[in-house]
């Protein structure tokens, strides 16, 4: 390859890839979000939080307020975990980190699910 | 606007998701994934529209949804992701040795 080449040919593929580029990045923040939506918001719905919220809107009779406030929390409580994963990531190597957060994945999955089979199926 | 009450809801349900599950699915997800601001915008999204939920539904949340069985399909999302997780840890495992026998 000649490294004076005129460059006529080359912004094209180099622009096909960007493209192709910035779509499969699309679609990943797309899937990244949806799967993230499903997991915390699955996971969230009957929760303590939501307890917390119900006892307080029923108390002070201003729903509004309590949402607000509960919404202001929750952004902030992801925010740092957001964070938090991000710190990780910087400090640990990427294979050490996917197994540990595999086993604590898969840790919270039992537990959760124990929970909610007790609660479905009371033994006693 | 009632700033105590305010200041009330967002300690009590801040201090309640400090290293709760979700937080911690959150830091997995987050440091797993090269996409945060993905996974932030999901994350407080669905916490946001959870607690929408809550606040709007009263204590009639539980008759109108079957939370137990969303727990139950969640607990099994979980299992998918840290799965997923345990096998990608193995690959990213060989390929780090593959590049390490070929220095």
């Amino acid at each position: 390859m000649p490294e004076s080449a005129p460059s006529s040919d080359t912004p094209q593929p180099e622009s096909t890839q960007q493209q192709s580029k910035k779509e499969e990045k699309a679609a990943s923040f797309g899937a990244v979000f949806l799967t993230t939506f499903t997991t915390v918001f699955l996971a969230e719905l009957g929760d303590k939080t939501q307890l917390a919220a119900l006892l307080l809107s029923a108390e002070s009779g201003r729903p509004v307020l309590v949402f607000i406030g509960a919404s202001l929390a929750l952004i902030s409580s992801s925010l740092v975990g957001v964070v938090l994963g991000r710190w990780l990531s910087r400090v640990l190597p990427p294979g050490q980190l996917e197994r540990l957060a595999g086993i604590l994945m898969i840790a919270l999955g039992l537990w959760l699910g124990r929970q909610a089979a007790v609660s479905m199926f009371p033994l006693a | 606007m009632q700033l105590p009450l305010l200041a009330s809801t967002f300690l009590t349900v801040f201090l309640a998701e400090l290293g709760d599950k979700t937080q911690l699915a959150i830091v997995t997800i987050s440091g797993t994934s090269s996409r945060s601001g993905a996974v932030f915008a999901g994350s407080a999204s669905a916490l946001v529209l959870a607690s929408l939920l809550g606040a709007g539904a009263g204590g009639s949340l539980s008759a109108v949804i079957p939370t137990d069985a969303l727990q139950l399909a969640a607990s099994v999302g979980f299992l998918v992701i840290g799965g997923r997780l345990l096998l990608k840890a193995g690959q990213d495992d060989e390929t780090e040795e593959i590049a390490q026998d070929a220095e």
